[in-house]
């Protein structure tokens, strides 16, 4: 196995700049019959080796060709996680053209705003459904050229547009482009340097329309070398980094940054292979069967992971139950035992381990799927340290890390040996990176920095410092001095009519560690106590309400049971014990629905919008002030 | 698991320990008759009754009786078609046998060699039940199990009257040995039925003929298995699980009913021909009503549609009468001797003389109880109501239930 470095060397001059397409090429001739990916199609894994993906990337690349794209052109990709996301993403890179991912959650009319902000020109609309929000919005949408389809069912409605392409079409197209024009590609690719802009990501937005942030090549490469391939980030030995024979799971939206650098970016320079899970709702089933070696996610996935361990463990049988509560309670104390010692096992905490492993915690965690996980991470959003001394409990190494799309997720990370939970670890090593004394925000300067935000240069201005350093947004402070917490988003800091700073995102999240909490917003600014909306988890709090007996029928009718506000009464009763009287919460309203992205509440990624919430439930709120 | 093909989702062998488990068991099955033998230690501490002369029949029997509840499992259990006319071809296949296999004499017989006769009694018995097969396909349910009644009689009938063939039900007649010949020749090239020595080894013929028959029952259990694995074998389960959406879905019930019936009937025939040949000499009034109930409770009590169930089934109605009649004897030994703390409740079971009473009759008749052998019916019966009530996978199912546990580990589900 060569490094980095010397394969980068190795390249012959003309090659032009080593981009993700350039690896799948590498593998493809260096390891042509390893599986570069695996899909479930039909109850199976059907694998697809290294070679087999360089051809289709190669025949997707020529049938862009054939479709115009030229550099620069930008290619929509409005998908689930499936190999036809990743093949056109890498095929548009090869091209030198420039791909954006839409969630697939997003309505017609955020389609309509990305796909005319980013002016693409070829769209990817994965079924029927993604495709009739773009036709409800076509009308606006005067740049784009050609709709490619992957599923072929429901299109036939559109038989006479010449607008859409099915997937196997736009195949046939490359394959034919690619017979009469030979090396097309490959010479499109010499051309490749490292200042092409490869993938727009949309910023979520919780205030204001998403911003496309520019990721160019070079910020590329010196995210995977900072975040992935380099020595001490999966173990503290020596040379032992992601490679070929490590598995991940591609479950979350690609469009976001964290689940390309994690996926396909990491699967493009280490060889490892991705695994497309079915769906989201069948994650959990593909963790057991895949049983991935690096695993990164959200703490939502975390918590509702944490969940099903409880709840499972709830309805085992006596035996099991009695079983796995000794399991928990040694797990307790390992986790309690590491987050002391940096994460790592301490005498007690590793006697307790080799003993439980057997019993308990081999197969618990070949329940949830993480019984080969060498190297699990959790971003994106804050976690509550709990949720992470249980998973370090079971002997899952976990670490918190941060970092954002502006900068490529390029800041902290804790690493192992040097994990401390509750933080979000050290800066990468060489890398700018700064907390300013006046406002305690945190700033980065790097190669990773984004090259701005697409057809926004205001915008852009207003995200850097005037000596060129990138504007987080996020308050941070010194540990030990050497690792960081991060504080809140400034913009979310609460302030008291009392003068008080409060952090409402450290209170939510120890809200949310009752499993019984979905979502949580803390209100307070410019008030003279702090009061939130709870948002309880639908499944949890209705399991919790069967086992006692209390009929309900929906979501709301569920929250407000006097039961049910009694419960959430204890977690919040709970937190306020942990944090001083200033920061407690006083009162609280229930959320009478489920949150949703399409209604608004949520962004794409999951977070609450806050001016939406003030906005949806300022009855509730203005009630709890008695105004 | 992580399935990159079908081939690895549907192998039979799918995990490591199954490799191990299946390799163990049949080496522990290998070594049962070498246990008597001169000068091989005891290996197997505790079975090594096993290797007594009688216990290998009765082993013997139960592979027997294996490769015929497979037949009727792939009938009952896998397409599910009720039958009790197993015993009809039973009793094709041991008569066929004997006509083609045993030696001219008196009755019926033309001396081939058994690899002619042994299949030969199987396809007589398929061509039969493929004949018979068309009214399953009119019929279903309780009616079927009538029209396959009605086979058992008609057969009985037969096989009475037709004294050249059968011999009548007054002597019976005698049946081929288990003999390889080539053709007709003097020595027969492997002679499974009487004592001799194999490799060095001096083994009685019981333990030659067990291990034919444990050889047979392997081969047919991998064609039992592997048939599951097939179109046909997942065609039989649709029309079992409901006929009339298995014929939208495509599946040609009529051709499907009839081959299910074929092979059923072959390994019928088989079994007939060889559970005659092992006996040796057997009245037509064998092949009755009886017999087909212990195959419906072979195949009921183990599991239905599941070939380690058959084999389970076997085995435990196979050896039930022997373990019962064993049980029994020790009992009124205990009873008899009469120094025990538990006699008075050993007392209530066994009737040990004349106005005794009790539930197991050990005196032939004098005073109150059951029989032996009517106990063993019994039991049968309350066998097969409660597994059918309590536990309808059968004994597979109780396996099934052990494994769900630990499977599960350390959840519920």
């Amino acid at each position: 196995m060569t490094t980095v470095a010397e394969r980068v060397e190795a390249l012959p001059a003309d090659s032009g700049y080593r981009t993700a397409a350039w690896m799948v090429k590498e593998w493809a001739e260096s390891t042509p019959d390893r599986v570069a990916f695996r899909e479930k199609d039909f109850g199976i894994w059907q694998e697809t080796s290294w070679a087999e993906y360089w051809d289709i990337v190669l025949d997707a690349a020529h049938g862009l060709l054939a479709l115009g794209v030229d550099v620069g052109d930008r290619v929509s990709i409005h998908s689930e996680d499936r190999p036809e996301w990743v093949i056109l993403d890498i095929a548009t890179i090869a091209v030198r053209g420039v791909s954006t991912g839409l969630y697939p959650t997003n309505p017609a009319i955020e389609v309509q705003y990305l796909i005319s902000d980013s002016g693409a020109r070829i769209h990817l609309a994965e079924d029927q459904e993604q495709a009739d929000k773009v036709m409800e919005v076509i009308h606006t949408l005067p740049d784009l050229e050609k709709i490619i389809h992957v599923e072929p069912r429901g299109f036939r409605q559109w038989r006479d547009d010449d607008r859409f392409l099915f997937w196997d079409d736009f195949m046939d197209l490359g394959r034919q482009h690619r017979a009469d024009n030979p090396g097309a590609v490959e010479s499109r690719m010499a051309e490749a340097t490292a200042d092409d802009i490869i993938t727009l990501v949309y910023t979520s937005g919780t205030t204001g329309p998403p911003k496309g942030a520019m990721i160019s090549n070079a910020n590329f490469t010196y995210a995977v070398e900072q975040v992935i391939n380099v020595d001490g980030r999966v173990s503290k030995k020596p040379g032992d980094r992601v490679g070929p024979d490590d598995l991940i799971l591609t479950y979350l939206p690609l469009c976001h940054i964290a689940e390309r650098i994690f996926s396909t970016w990491t699967s493009v320079s280490s060889g490892a292979s991705l695994n497309f899970a079915e769906s989201i709702e069948t994650v959990q089933q593909n963790l057991r069967e895949i049983q991935p070696t690096i695993f990164f996610a959200v703490p939502r996935i975390w918590e509702k992971i944490h969940a099903t361990i409880a709840i499972k463990a709830r309805d085992a049988s006596v035996f099991k139950r009695i079983w796995l509560g000794l399991g928990m309670w040694m797990a307790g104390i390992i986790g309690r035992q590491r987050v002391a010692n940096d994460g790592d096992h301490t005498v007690l905490s590793g006697v307790l381990y080799v003993i439980g492993y057997p019993l308990v915690f081999r197969a618990l965690k070949e329940r949830i799927g993480m019984r080969r996980c060498r190297y699990a991470a959790s971003g994106a959003a804050p976690i509550a340290p709990e949720v992470l001394q249980d998973f370090l409990g079971l002997g899952i190494p976990i670490y918190e890390l941060y970092g954002m799309t502006e900068n490529c997720a390029v800041a902290t990370t804790n690493r192992p040996g040097r994990n401390k939970v509750g933080t979000v670890g050290e800066p990468y090593p060489g890398i700018g990176f700064r907390i300013d004394e006046e406002t305690g925000e945190i700033q980065t300067k790097h190669p990773a920095v984004f090259v701005g935000y697409w057809n926004k240069p205001e915008k852009t201005a207003e995200t850097f410092t005037e000596d060129g350093w990138l504007k987080t947004g996020d308050v941070g402070e010194w540990v030990d001095g050497t690792h960081v917490k991060i504080v809140d988003r400034i913009k979310h800091i609460i302030i008291t009519s009392g003068g008080k700073n409060v952090s409402p995102s450290e209170i939510e999240n120890s809200l949310k560690t009752s499993p019984y909490v979905k979502e949580a917003m803390v209100i307070g600014d410019g008030k003279k106590f702090l009061t939130a909306l709870m948002g309880i988890e639908f499944d949890v709090v209705g399991d919790w309400a069967t086992r006692r007996g209390i009929p309900y029928t929906t979501y709301r009718d569920l929250s407000e049971k006097p039961e049910v506000i009694e419960l959430m009464q204890g977690v919040v009763g709970e937190t306020n014990e942990k944090f001083a009287r200033v920061e407690n919460i006083r009162k609280f309203r229930m959320i009478p629905k489920e949150l949703d992205h399409e209604d608004g509440e949520l962004t794409a990624t999951q977070k609450l919008k806050r001016e939406a919430m003030d906005e949806m439930f300022g009855e509730l709120i203005s009630d709890m002030y008695g105004s | 698991m992580l399935y990159s093909s079908y081939e690895a989702d549907q192998a039979l062998m799918n995990t490591g320990p199954k490799k191990v488990i299946l390799t163990l068991f049949l080496l522990f099955l290998a070594f049962i008759p070498l246990q008597m033998v001169e000068g091989i230690p005891d290996l197997i501490p505790g079975f090594d009754f096993l290797g007594n002369n009688d216990w290998l029949k009765l082993l013997s029997t139960a592979c027997i009786f294996a490769i015929g509840a497979l037949g009727l499992n792939v009938l009952t259990g896998l397409a599910g078609q009720v039958s009790l006319g197993h015993a009809f071809f039973m009793g094709l296949g041991a008569y066929t046998a004997a006509w083609l296999g045993a030696a001219p004499g008196p009755l019926a017989g033309i001396g081939l060699p058994m690899w002619i006769w042994l299949p030969a009694a199987g396809v007589v018995a398929a061509i039969v039940g493929v004949a018979v097969g068309p009214t399953a396909v009119r019929v279903r349910g309780l009616y079927l199990a009538f029209v396959t009644l009605g086979l058992v009689f008609v057969g009985e009938y037969i096989f009475r009257n037709w004294s050249t063939l059968t011999g009548g039900s007054q002597s019976g007649r005698t049946f081929p040995d288990f003999e390889l010949r080539l053709w007709k020749e003097e020595t027969p090239l492997v002679d499974f039925a009487n004592d001799g020595t194999w490799f060095g080894v001096a083994l009685s013929g019981e333990a030659k003929t067990y291990y034919l028959l444990v050889f047979l029952l392997v081969v047919f259990v991998l064609l039992a298995k592997n048939l599951q694995r097939t179109r046909a074998g997942r065609a039989f389960q649709s029309i079992r699980d409901r006929d009339i959406a298995a014929e939208i879905m495509g599946v040609n019930e009529f051709k499907y009913k009839l081959t299910a019936f074929g092979i059923s009937s072959f390994y019928a025939g088989v079994a007939g021909a060889l559970l005659a040949s092992f006996v040796g000499r057997t009245i037509p009034e064998r092949w009755d009503l009886f017999l087909s109930v212990q195959f419906i409770a072979i195949v009921l009590i183990g599991g239905a549609g599941v070939v380690t169930g058959t084999l389970l089934g076997s085995v435990f109605v196979i050896t039930l009468p022997r373990i019962v009649q064993d049980f029994t004897g020790w009992l009124t030994e205990y009873v008899t001797e009469g120094n025990g703390v538990f006699v008075w409740l050993a007392d209530l079971l066994v009737v040990t003389g004349e106005g005794d009473f009790g539930l197991i009759n050990v005196q032939q008749g004098i005073g109150s109880g059951l029989s032996v052998s009517i106990l063993n019916q019994v039991l049968y019966g309350l066998l097969i109501i409660g597994f059918l009530i309590f536990e309808p996978l059968g004994l597979y199912g109780i396996w099934l239930r052990i494994r769900n546990y630990w499977k599960g580990w350390p959840f519920t589900y």
